[in-house]
C-alpha cells in the first residue's frame, strides 16, 4: 500500500514537472547556475553539484577547526574549567554569520548577470504561446529556490557541527537543540537576507538607470560590494570583542552592519544578549522584511524595463565616444612597449582588466583583502599614540605600500589564470608566434604599471612629509626594487598570453605554491619593512639590503636559465601531468 | 605558390582528412565544397597552421609553413566559420588589436580602419562593444581584420554566412578582384551559385577525401550539368525530393 502511494506521488510529481510553468522554472534554475550573461561567454561551468560542494566547504571546514577550542579536555588543560558556552561562542557565531553573508552575497554578485532572464530567454520564450507574466513568475519561483538552496548549503555544515562542538561541553540533550535552532535560523537569515540585499542594490540601480548606464556602473557596484564583503569577513574577529567592551547603546555605524543585527538576534532569542546587542538585533527583522520588499519591488521594475524591453534594446544604438589615446598613451606605446606584441597585447590586457566582469570581481576581492590588511597595519601603526611622523615611519607604518604592492601583483597574476572567451583566442593562435618569449616582459610590464604611479604619487610625498626626503627616497626605491623581484618570481615559467589559455590544472605542487605565498608576504611585507625601520636609524645599513636584493634577483633569473626551449613555448592549452611521460627518443 | 601535399590528417584513429593534394597559383580562386563533416574545416585548419597534418606539408613558395610559421601568418589573411570575437572590446578596439599585431604602422592601420568600416557600414557602430553586434556585423569585422594588412594568401571559411545582400554582392565582388590582383585565395563554402561565380576552380570533398578538382568549367561538364547537381550526384546519394516529401508526410501526420 505503501509502495503504492510513493508510485502515486512520483507520477503526479511528474506530471506536475512536467507543466510549463514548472519546466520554465528548471529551465531558469539551470541558466541560474551555468548560464547567463554575454549570448557567447563560455563561463567557468563547475556543474551544479560541484558549486554546491564548494559553497559548503568553508562552514564545514571552521566547524571543525573549533573542535580545538571547544574540547573540554583542552580546555581543562588550559585551566579552564567553568566557561560560559553562550559568551564563549559568541566571536564565533558572529563569523559565521559574516561568512554565510560573505558567500551568499559573493553568489549573488557573481550569478547576477543571470538571475534575470536575458535576451537568449527572451528569444526563444516569447514567441511562443507563453504570457510574459507567466515568465515573470516562473523566474521568480526559480530565484527563490535558488535563494533557498544556497542559504541550506552554505549553512548546513556549520548549523551542525557548530551547535555539536559548543554542546559537547554540556550534559543536556536540550542545550544543543535550543543551541542548534537558533544558530540555524540566524546564519539562514543572515544568508537570504545577503542575497536581497546585493539583489535590491544592484536592482535599484538597474530600476532607476537607463540601460545603458546601468550596463557601466554595475561592474564598479559589484566590485564595491565585494570589497564590502571581503571587510566584512576580515574584521568579523575584532569586532564581537569590541561589542562586548559597549557600555549601553552600540554607536551608531555598527547600525549598519547587518552582520551586528543578525548576532544581536540570535543572542537576544536566547536570553543572553546585554543592552548593546539587543539594540541591534531589534534591527534584524524590519530590516530584512526591508530587502525583501524592495527586492520585489526591483524585480518587478527590472523585469518591465530590461526583460520586456529587450527587443527594443536589441538594434540600440551606439555610442560615438572613442576612447581617444592620451599623449602619455603615445609615449608608453613609443618608449615602453617595444614590439607590435606588446603594443596590441598591452591593450589588450588592460582592457579585458577593466571590462570583463568577472575578472574585475576577483581583483576587486584580493584588491579588497589588501586594503584589509594596509589598514590594519594603519591601525597597529597609530595604536601606540605615537605622533604621526614616527608612526608612518614605524615599521607597521612602512609595510603599507608593500601589503598594497604584494596583494596587487599577486592578485594579477592569479587573475591572469583566468580565461576570458576560449574560443576567441584563435585570432592569438594565429598571430603569435609561439617561439618568440614575450608573454613574461608584457605581464611584468602590466603588473608594474599597476604599482608604480601609486607608489610615486602617493606615498612618495606621504613619507616625504612624515619622514623626510631621504627616507621617502629609500623607501620607494625597497618597495620599488622588491615589487620589480616579485613579478621576476610570480613570473617564472609564465608562458600565456593573459586571460587566453585554458585553467590550469591541480597539481601537486599547488600546494607548495600557496604556502610559498603564504611565506612570500611574511618576507616581502613584515620582515623588510622591520629591517627598514632598523636601517633608517643609521642609512648605511640599508646595505644590508643589497645582498638580499641579489639573491631575489639571482634565484628566478637561474631559473630561466636552466629552462629548455619547450619549457617557454607560448601555450593556450594547460595539459594536465601525465602519470607517465614518453620521452619519444626515437622521433 | 601554396600547396597542399598528401595531407592527412587523423583525430584518434579516425580519418578527417586523407592524401589532400592541390596547388593554389597567385590569381586563383579555390573553391573548397563538401557536406558537413566532409573535412573542410580540418582543411582550413591545417592551411592556417593552426592545426598540424599527421602525414603531408602544407608549403609556401616552396617552405614548409611548420618550419616558420610567423612568417607564413604575415602573409595570411584568415575569416573563421564562427565570429568568434572578444565582446566586451569595441569594434574599432579590435581591429586595431589585429593591426597592431600584424605590425601595421599607427597611421596607416587608423587609416585603414576607418576606411574599411566605413566602406563595410560599420563606422557609426565603431565604438559599440562587438557584443552587441549581429552575426553579420561580426562577420564583416572578421572580413576587415582578414584584409585590413594586404596580406598574399587569403582563407575564407563560409564568409557569407550572415551577411546582408549588399555585403554579400560587395564581398563577392571583392574576391573576383583579389584574384584578379594576383592573391592567393581558399574559398570554402555550402553555397553552391557562389562558388561556381567566384571561384575559378573547385575542390570536391567527401568524408575526408578529393572526389573531384578542376577548373569550375570542367567540373559542370563532367556530368553536363549545374554545379549544383553535379555536386549532388558526387558527393550525396540522398534522393532530396523523396525525403522533403517524406518530411512534409510526417508534419501533415494527425494525433491518434
Amino acid at each position: 500500500m505503501i509502495a503504492g502511494v510513493v508510485d502515486e506521488i512520483f507520477r503526479r510529481w511528474e506530471e506536475h514537472s512536467q507543466r510549463p510553468f514548472w519546466r520554465m522554472v528548471g529551465l531558469f534554475v539551470t541558466r541560474i547556475f551555468r548560464g547567463g550573461g554575454d549570448l557567447d561567454a563560455e563561463g567557468l561551468d563547475l556543474g551544479v553539484g560541484l558549486v554546491l560542494t564548494l559553497l559548503a566547504l568553508p562552514g564545514g571546514f571552521v566547524s571543525i577547526l573549533l573542535f580545538e577550542k571547544y574540547g573540554t579536555l583542552l580546555q581543562w588543560m588550559r585551566g579552564a574549567t567553568n566557561i560560559d558556552p553562550f559568551a564563549s561562542a559568541v566571536p564565533d557565531e558572529y563569523f559565521f554569520i559574516t561568512l554565510s553573508m560573505a558567500v551568499t552575497g559573493a553568489v549573488a554578485v557573481w550569478r547576477w548577470d543571470a538571475i534575470l532572464p536575458d535576451r537568449r530567454d527572451y528569444m526563444t520564450l516569447v514567441p511562443l504561446p507563453i504570457s510574459t507574466r507567466t515568465i515573470f513568475f516562473a523566474n521568480l519561483v526559480a530565484m527563490l529556490f535558488l535563494v533557498g538552496l544556497i542559504a541550506i548549503d552554505v549553512n548546513v555544515a556549520s548549523s551542525l557541527l557548530f551547535p555539536l562542538v559548543v554542546g559537547a561541553t554540556q550534559s543536556a540533550f536540550f542545550f544543543f537543540l535550543r543551541f542548534a535552532a537558533v544558530h540555524a535560523l540566524g546564519v539562514v537569515l543572515a544568508s537570504i537576507f545577503s542575497f536581497f540585499a546585493v539583489f535590491s542594490a544592484l536592482g535599484l540601480g538597474m530600476a532607476v538607470l537607463p540601460p545603458s548606464a546601468f550596463k557601466k556602473i554595475s561592474p564598479y557596484v559589484r566590485a564595491l560590494i565585494v570589497f564590502y564583503l571581503v571587510t566584512l569577513l576580515c574584521t568579523s574577529f575584532a569586532l564581537p570583542d569590541f561589542l562586548r567592551r559597549l557600555p549601553g547603546s552600540p554607536p551608531a555605524w555598527t547600525r549598519l552592519l547587518p552582520s551586528c543585527w543578525v548576532l544581536g538576534f540570535c543572542q537576544s532569542l536566547r536570553g543572553h544578549a546585554d543592552p548593546a546587542l539587543v539594540a541591534l538585533g531589534r534591527l534584524a527583522l524590519p530590516g530584512f522584511a526591508t530587502v525583501i520588499v524592495v527586492s520585489f519591488c526591483v524585480y518587478t521594475v527590472g523585469y518591465q524595463r530590461h526583460f520586456i524591453r529587450i527587443a527594443e534594446m536589441i538594434e540600440g544604438g551606439s555610442s560615438q565616444r572613442a576612447a581617444k589615446k592620451s599623449r602619455l598613451g603615445l609615449w608608453f606605446d613609443r618608449w615602453m612597449l617595444q614590439t607590435p606584441f606588446q603594443k596590441g597585447c598591452f591593450r589588450f590586457v588592460s582592457k579585458t582588466l577593466f571590462r570583463s566582469e568577472s575578472h574585475c570581481l576577483v581583483l576587486a576581492g584580493i584588491g579588497g583583502l589588501g586594503l584589509v590588511l594596509a589598514s590594519q597595519a594603519l591601525l597597529s601603526a597609530f595604536e601606540n599614540g605615537e605622533p604621526a611622523g614616527k608612526a608612518m615611519v614605524s615599521a607597521e607604518g612602512l609595510s603599507i605600500p608593500l601589503v598594497l604592492a604584494f596583494v596587487i601583483i599577486l592578485g594579477l597574476r592569479v587573475v591572469f589564470e583566468i580565461p576570458v572567451e576560449l574560443r576567441s583566442n584563435w585570432i592569438f593562435r594565429l598571430m603569435l608566434n609561439a617561439e618568440k618569449h614575450e608573454c613574461e616582459p608584457l605581464a611584468r610590464k602590466v603588473m608594474l604599471v599597476t604599482v608604480i604611479p601609486w607608489v610615486l604619487l602617493v606615498f612618495l610625498p606621504i613619507y616625504a612629509y612624515f619622514g623626510g626626503w631621504m627616507v621617502a627616497c629609500l623607501h620607494t626605491l625597497i618597495v620599488l626594487t622588491w615589487s620589480l623581484l616579485l613579478t621576476d618570481a610570480v613570473l617564472i615559467r609564465f608562458r600565456k598570453l593573459p586571460f587566453t589559455c585554458s585553467f590550469p590544472v591541480f597539481q601537486q605542487h599547488s600546494i607548495v605554491t600557496l604556502l610559498g605565498c603564504v611565506f612570500g608576504f611574511f618576507l616581502f611585507a613584515v620582515v623588510t619593512p622591520q629591517l627598514e625601520s632598523w636601517a633608517f636609524v643609521e642609512p648605511v645599513r640599508m646595505i644590508v639590503f643589497v645582498p638580499l636584493a641579489a639573491v631575489g634577483w639571482y634565484v628566478p633569473h637561474h631559473i630561466r636559465q636552466n629552462a629548455i626551449d619547450v619549457e617557454r613555448e607560448l601555450i593556450f592549452e594547460e595539459a594536465p601531468a601525465r602519470a607517465v611521460e614518453v620521452l619519444q627518443l626515437g622521433d | 605558390m601554396l600547396e597542399a601535399v598528401h595531407l592527412t590528417k587523423r583525430y584518434a584513429s579516425l580519418p578527417a582528412v586523407q592524401d589532400l593534394s592541390f596547388a593554389l597559383r597567385p590569381g586563383e580562386v579555390l573553391g573548397c565544397l563538401g557536406p558537413n563533416g566532409s573535412g573542410k574545416s580540418t582543411t582550413v585548419k591545417m592551411l592556417t597552421g593552426l592545426l598540424q597534418p599527421t602525414h603531408g606539408v602544407v608549403q609556401f613558395d616552396g617552405h614548409n609553413i611548420q618550419d616558420n610559421l610567423a612568417d607564413y601568418r604575415k602573409s595570411l589573411g584568415y575569416v573563421p566559420e564562427e565570429p568568434n570575437l572578444y565582446p566586451y572590446l569595441t569594434g574599432w578596439e579590435y581591429l586595431e588589436l589585429i593591426g597592431t599585431l600584424r605590425g601595421m604602422a599607427y597611421w596607416n592601420m587608423q587609416r585603414k580602419i576607418n576606411s574599411l568600416l566605413e566602406l563595410f557600414s560599420l563606422h557609426p557602430h565603431r565604438h559599440a562593444s562587438i557584443g552587441s553586434y549581429s552575426k553579420g556585423m561580426r562577420q564583416r569585422i572578421l572580413l576587415i581584420a582578414a584584409i585590413m594588412d594586404n596580406p598574399e594568401i587569403f582563407i575564407f571559411d563560409e564568409p557569407l554566412s550572415g551577411l546582408d545582400v549588399t555585403s554579400a554582392l560587395i564581398f563577392k565582388n571583392l574576391v573576383q578582384a583579389l584574384g584578379q590582383q594576383g592573391k592567393l585565395v581558399f574559398y570554402c563554402s555550402h553555397v553552391l551559385e557562389v562558388v561556381e561565380k567566384v571561384c575559378t576552380d573547385v575542390l570536391i570533398l567527401r568524408k575526408g577525401v578529393v572526389i573531384a578538382q578542376d577548373s569550375v568549367a570542367n567540373i559542370g561538364q563532367i556530368l553536363g550539368q549545374s554545379l549544383e547537381n553535379t555536386f549532388l550526384h558526387l558527393v550525396d546519394d540522398v534522393d532530396t525530393m523523396s525525403v522533403a516529401r517524406d518530411i512534409v508526410s510526417i508534419m501533415n501526420t494527425k494525433a491518434a
